[in-house]
């Protein structure tokens, strides 16, 4: 079998060209941001071990017109095709696979990722796909529907693998049942690097410190709290799974030994905490890794990371740790779901920084609901603490409703959704009835990334020097360019729309 | 957000040397059985998740919790006092018995250690479930409340001492009294162990829209 995990380029009318983002959402970026699509990895490179012939067809980090990664695909006469939906994408796919089964119409087209795995109908009712994978483990799907495919000309009406919407026919669509929802993540291979050709997305990521970075093999998908009502990784249909401790250690060892990368991040929606944390960073400690010149990450939640773990995360050159701050005001954290406290942001930074980590706050501004005052109040917050180098960096997102989580559950509920056009849904504008004028959560952006070029914030970060450590004067005389560089690409993403249409206050 | 009072600790029960119950007050916080929160002692800066314990139409929340060495927050609250304040958040999850309907229905409860704790909230909310609770054990000091459990409905599995009701571990148990396939069937604990409880029961004929799981960390 031929399978083609594909992510087509896609461009909007402003030359940006969509990304896959954190959290897997989609955002169009005018500088490059190349994410590995972690658990696509897997599923190409579990394929390739079954013996399948996998093309990892990434055409935006293979840096591709639209036209050549077509005229390429078709050229290829892939068996399957796999493509991962998110919201503001779904149109353009919808498109595209009218198209593709034009051009090869025995191909099977296989549609995973959270948009469609939550209105499987949707999709198979919009455009010709085969099949909506409505699970999240795409890799343990995938690795039992392809031979089931290659094995049975039956397989729309046969097939029994849980976690499928298939198309039987023109009129009749079948699903299988719910899927597993834990998986033993130690079953799925590692990423196979030389596959899904690494090199491609170790350099254009603005969260790395040292290049060449990578992303690891998650230790948790998708999420361990999994209950922030924003987050895809959010809802009755998934909970997360985990994948060991030594297994994980064997892997950063060969991506530091074979490979000579010098930072990596683990993008599971939220990394292992307590023993876990500590046996893991004990682990890079007594094979050595700690001294071999490479900085580790992760995402976490406030409230995880005790001190004895953070003590021992620091000795295991762990750096960077991106934590979400959605806002600073206790009602917003509680309608969000946060399971935190404005107090247990502050308690749990001062920790980080105490060890030298690198706080990356993740911010979002423009829930329906938010006041001028909460507003305020977040803007006040990150600013002191990025004044304070409680917090190293941050990005600033407008709160978007997408793949129907909780929050995009709730806006359609409460009628403060804008516009029904999914294209609208790309987060580089306000899409939902706010209190206030969209203006002013715009203003807020600003407001927070002009942080970067506040003396305040220049003069915290000479101030760490003192400190003697090499990651802080990298972070600033190497690190430090290319983030203006990205905040300028961030503000221009995030302001640059002001469609009167869509900009008005309730 | 109106304010809401604080929650004061009433008593920390000690069930093992490791493993509590800590109850709190409840005040006008909303639940259903099976729902979790996360909680952490006042003002501190490291919080969980648990399972309540409790039925929701008690005036009190409880909690079932192990305090293993190294987890600050549940050690914290193991030496809780009476009148101490914790700060809670939630409630939180869909492990659910939702449908009027399905409480007619005949359950099954798969459950290691304190995964225990959403089972005995179901047990005491809906007193004439029909359920068979296996439970999964290391020592016969960890069959926590059997008195709360309907006679000839729990089954202790016991890993690492002799007696309770069967040597050995759930899947063990399973293998030997395989579950009929029209029960629903509802797993909690540790990630290993849902996992390969959900592979079984669904070898042994249980369709997947029957199977629930709730996944400890």
């Amino acid at each position: 079998m031929r399978i083609a995990i594909s992510y087509p380029p896609i461009v909007n009318e402003r030359g940006q060209v969509a990304m896959v983002s954190q959290n897997r959402n989609v955002q169009y970026f005018k500088i490059p941001t190349y994410l590995l699509p972690v658990v696509h990895a897997q599923a190409a490179t579990w394929l390739r071990d079954l013996g399948c012939d996998v093309r990892w067809d990434d055409g935006n980090a293979q840096r591709k017109s639209f036209g050549d990664w077509y005229a390429g695909l078709l050229a290829w006469r892939p068996d399957i095709v796999v493509f991962e939906s998110t919201t503001p994408v779904m149109t353009f796919y919808w498109r595209l696979v009218k198209r593709l089964k034009g051009d090869l119409p025995g191909t099977v087209v296989v549609m995973t990722g959270y948009h469609s795995m939550r209105r499987p109908e949707e999709t198979l009712q919009a455009c010709p796909a085969d099949v909506v994978v409505q699970s999240n483990h795409v890799d343990f799907v995938l690795r039992k529907l392809v031979p089931f495919i290659a094995e049975r000309a039956d397989w729309r009406t046969a097939c029994t693998i849980e976690g499928l919407c298939i198309r039987v026919d023109d009129q009749t669509l079948r699903a299988t049942g719910a899927f597993k929802r834990v998986e033993d993540l130690n079953l799925s291979p590692d990423i196979d690097r030389d596959l899904v050709e690494w090199k491609r997305y170790a350099y254009e990521n603005g969260n790395y410190l040292r290049t060449p970075g990578t992303y690891a093999t998650s230790v948790i998908r998708d999420c361990t709290f999994g209950k922030c009502t924003f987050c895809r990784y959010n809802g009755p249909d998934l909970t997360f799974s985990v994948r060991s401790v030594e297994r994980s250690l064997n892997e950063y060892q060969r991506l530091i030994e074979d490979y000579g990368v010098r930072e990596i991040f683990d993008d599971s929606g939220v990394w292992y905490r307590g023993e876990q944390a500590r046996a893991f960073a004990r682990g890079l400690i007594d094979r050595g890794l700690h001294k071999r010149g490479c900085y580790f990450g992760f995402n976490t939640r406030f409230g995880y990371l005790d001190e004895e773990t953070v003590a021992l995360l620091s000795k295991a050159n762990f750096r960077f740790v991106l934590v979400g701050l959605e806002a600073a005001d206790a009602e917003t954290l509680t309608r969000l779901n946060k399971g935190y406290l404005p107090h247990q942001a502050r308690q749990n930074l001062e920790l980080f920084t105490r060890y030298g980590l690198h706080p990356h706050l993740t911010i979002m501004v423009g829930y329906y609901w938010q006041t001028a005052e909460q507003l305020a109040g977040t803007v006040h917050t990150v600013r002191e603490l990025m004044f304070k180098g409680l917090a190293r960096t941050l990005q600033v997102t407008l709160c978007t409703p997408l793949d129907f989580t909780p929050y995009h559950r709730e806006c359609l509920a409460n009628g403060v959704l804008l516009t029904d056009d999914y294209d609208d849904f790309d987060m580089s504008k306000l899409i939902v009835k706010t209190p206030i004028p969209h203006e002013a959560y715009y203003r807020a952006i600003r407001d927070m990334y002009g942080v970067a070029v506040d003396p305040r914030f220049l003069l915290r970060q000479l101030g760490f020097l003192a400190s003697g450590r090499v990651r802080d004067w990298e972070f600033l005389f190497r690190y430090g360019w290319r983030a203006l560089r990205r905040v300028r690409n961030h503000l221009y993403n995030l302001t640059a729309h002001n469609e009167p249409t869509l900009s008005a206050p309730r | 957000m109106p304010d809401t009072p604080p929650h004061l600790v009433q008593s920390v029960r000690h069930l093992t040397a490791t493993t509590y119950v800590i109850r709190i007050d409840r005040h006008a916080f909303r639940a259903q059985a099976g729902q979790h929160v996360t909680l952490g002692p006042h003002r501190f800066a490291i919080n969980r998740e648990y399972s309540i314990y409790s039925a929701p139409d008690e005036p009190f929340l409880e909690f079932l919790i192990k305090a293993r060495p190294g987890s600050e927050s549940a050690l914290a609250l193991q030496r809780a006092r009476t009148g101490d304040e914790v700060d809670l958040a939630g409630p939180y999850g869909e492990f659910l018995i939702a449908a009027p309907a399905d409480r007619a229905r005949r359950y099954l409860f798969v459950a290691t250690g304190v995964g225990i704790a959403p089972f005995h909230s179901f047990v005491r909310h809906y007193p004439g479930i029909d359920y068979r609770l296996v439970h999964g054990v290391s020592r016969l000091e960890d069959r926590y409340d059997l008195a709360d459990y309907e006679r000839g409905r729990y089954v202790a599995c016991v890993s690492r001492e002799t007696g309770g009701d069967f040597a050995g571990r759930v899947t063990d148990y399973l293998r030997e009294h395989p579950a009929e396939p029209d029960r629903l069937c509802y797993i909690c604990g540790h990630s290993a162990m849902v996992a390969n409880v959900y592979d079984l029961l669904r070898e042994q004929g249980v369709p997947s829209d029957n199977l629930l799981t709730e996944t400890f960390f």
